[in-house]
Formats: C-alpha cells, structure tokens, sequence
C-alpha cells in the first residue's frame, strides 16, 4: 500500500494541478466523513459499557480514524480518507451492537429468575385453590408426622426450632407451623395437644417449665394465626419420655423438643401421657 | 501546450504503473466471503444486504482488473458482513426480552386471578 499510494498521491497531485484542482468538492466529502466518525469514535470511546463488551473494536475504530486523519492532511488522499473513515465507523456500529447485545443479555437473565419465580408462586397458588386443598396438606403434615402407638398422629418440632434454654419459636418453625395452622383450618373438627419436653440436665422443675413455655409458645403462634384456643391442648412433660439417651449432647437435644399430638377428624385426643 | 501534453500522458503512464503493482484482493476476498457466510449462518440474512453490495463491487472491480478498488469494496463488505452478525444477535436477544417480559406479564395476569 505505502509506496503505491505515496506513488498515486504525487502522481494525483500532479494530474490535479495540471487538469485544475476539480477535486475541491471531494476535499469537504472526506472531511465530513471524517467528521462524522471522529463523531461517532469519541461518542463511544469512553462509554464504560462498550469498552468493556468490544475493547477490540473500539481500539479498530480508533486505528482505522487515525489512519484517515493521517492520510487527509494529503491532497488526492479523498478515496482513502472515506475509506478509513467507513472503516472506523462501522467497527463503532459494531462496538455499540456488542454493548447493546451484553446489556439485554443481562436484562434475559434478570427477567427468567423473575419468570421461574412467578412460575413456581403460580403452581403453587393453583394448587392451593384447587378443591385438593386439604388433601395435599394432610399429605403433607403426614409426611412431617409420625405414627405414634399410643397417641395417633404425631408431630415433632424439635430442639432445632428453639434456642438453647428459651423458649422462643424461631423463625425457621414458620413453614412448619404455618402448615399446621392451615392444616387445622381444613380440618374444623380436629384438635391438638401440644408437649413440651426437655433434656435431663439441670433442675427438674425448671426443665419441667421450660417444656411448658415452649409448648405454650408454640400454642401461642397458632392462636395468633387464627387457631381456636379451645382447640389446643398445653402439657409440659419436663424430662420425661425422653426419645434418646440423655448421655450425649445429641441425644440431649433430641430430647428437648414439642410434639403435636393430632386428635381424629371428630376431635378424639387420645389420653394424655402418664 | 505540446509540453502539458506529454505531462499529462507521462504521467498517466505513471498513474497506471501505480495501480498494476496493486495486487488482486483475492484473500480479503476469501475473508469477506466467508464473514458473509458466517453471518447469515448466524440468521442475519435481512441485514446483510449493504454487504452483499459491497462484495459484487469488489467483484465487478476485480474483473475489470481495478485492484485498489475490489480491495477497497472487499474491505467494506468484510465489516458490512460483521455488523450485520452482531446486528442479528442484537435483534434476537431484543425479542427474546420481548418474549420473557410478555410471559412475566401474563404469569402476573393469571397469579392475580387465581388470588
């Protein structure tokens, strides 16, 4: 390219001034092209986004500008000036696409978690308003509950749902007890007892009234969910009944734990423990 | 005059000794050709018109053996072809938020109704 158009330039020049410099029209042609991807180049070269989406073709862009403003200082140079010019305005086009690409890229991924969100509180809302209501959560509180012997249905919240030697629900119970409350809205007729129980460290009418607290606190949220209080039941049965051994720290927390006995549909607790 | 004369003709002899050491563009042609083909592999068919211009330009000036400007016409298709893809890529991901945003909106309408 060099010693060819260094050759053509002169060789232009010389043409022009002999034939009588026409070529004024085509001089201001270049320089608007110019100007215009001058323009453009400073419109995107410090846009943080388009850097950051297509660095090569901002560097392009700014190269092949350079390459035009170098060549227009030359009289014949028209051809060349435009050229490089709509080299470095479509490598900006390019930059700008790529940045337009990346940041709708970005909003898909936003919009498809709120999309899985909304799906999921659909699915959800549909099975709830069906008929099935009930059904799917006596399923659901029988897979929480156990079968007890003696007492029927039983349902442990354990030691993971209160802080040590409080009596407190913790927020994590809400799922659980919010299945409960629901549960005992689909099913008018039955009732519950609720049993506290502790470990066998310490004092055993402190343990015997922590066990009482917590049941209480647990009757306590369902009441303040909307539960009948006639319906609940409240014993503390201190470190009685215990459902592992007393001796490791595991089975210490095992034992301290509330457990929900469930009446039958008509409302038959079965006797309370002795 | 006679002297201007041989100056003009002197120096289009010149002129046309410039051009012929411009080689054929044959590989920016094969670029060009292929970055065509690469974008409409991409989809970008309805954008790629101005490159498809370009490069039967370069085509044409190839033939009549002008060098400089299939070179020139080739070069422009090349980055035509370019802008075009990201063009496609740019119009897809514009409908596909299109699309989620319109599914967001009756997953709304329809949570709504059944509350």
């Amino acid at each position: 390219m060099s010693t060819c158009s260094v050759r053509r330039i002169i060789v232009t020049g010389a043409l022009l001034s002999v034939v009588g410099l026409t070529g004024c029209a085509h001089y201001t042609e270049a320089e608007q092209a110019l100007q215009q991807a001058d323009e453009l180049f400073n419109s995107i070269k410090d846009d943080s986004q388009v850097l950051a989406s297509a660095p090569k073709d901002v560097l392009r862009a700014g190269e092949s500008l350079q390459r035009a403003e170098q060549l227009s200082g030359y009289l014949g140079s028209t051809e060349d000036v435009q050229h490089f010019a709509y080299l470095s305005q479509q490598y900006a086009h390019i930059a700008q696409e790529r940045s337009q690409i990346a940041s709708y890229q970005q909003q898909i991924e936003q919009l498809r978690i709120q999309r899985e969100r909304l799906q999921l509180a659909l699915r959800e809302a549909r099975l709830m308003s069906v008929q099935q209501q009930g059904q799917w959560l006596e399923e659901q509180m029988i897979s929480l509950a156990t079968q007890d012997a003696e007492r029927g249905l039983v349902l442990t919240l354990n030691d993971m749902l209160f802080d040590s030697g409080r009596a407190d629900l913790k927020p994590a119970a809400n799922r659980t007890v919010l299945k409960l409350v629901q549960f005992l809205q689909m099913n008018g007729q039955r009732t519950v007892r609720i049993e506290g129980y502790s470990d066998s460290d310490g004092d055993v009418q402190e343990n015997l009234q922590l066990s009482k607290d917590r049941a209480q606190a647990v009757a306590d949220t369902l009441v303040d969910l909307g539960v009948d209080v006639k319906r609940l039941q409240v014993m503390g049965y201190g470190d009685a009944f215990p459902i592992a051994e007393n001796a490791t720290e595991r089975g210490r927390a095992q034992n301290r734990r509330v457990e929900i006995v469930f009446s039958d549909e008509v409302g038959r607790l079965a006797p309370e423990r002795e | 005059m006679l002297v201007k004369q041989v100056f003009i003709l002197s120096s289009a002899v010149l002129w046309l000794a410039g051009c012929a050491t411009d080689p054929a563009p044959i590989e920016q042609l094969r670029i060009t050709e292929q970055a065509i083909e690469q974008a409409q592999t991409m989809g970008a068919d309805d954008f790629l018109q101005p490159a498809q211009i370009a490069l039967q330009k370069a085509q044409e000036a190839l033939a009549a053996e002008d060098y400089r400007a299939a070179r020139l016409y080739a070069e422009r298709a090349e980055l035509d072809a370019r802008l075009a893809e990201v063009q496609a890529l740019s119009s897809m991901k514009r409908n596909k938020v299109a699309e989620i945003t319109a599914q967001i909106q009756r997953l709304r309408l329809q949570l709504g109704e059944s509350q």
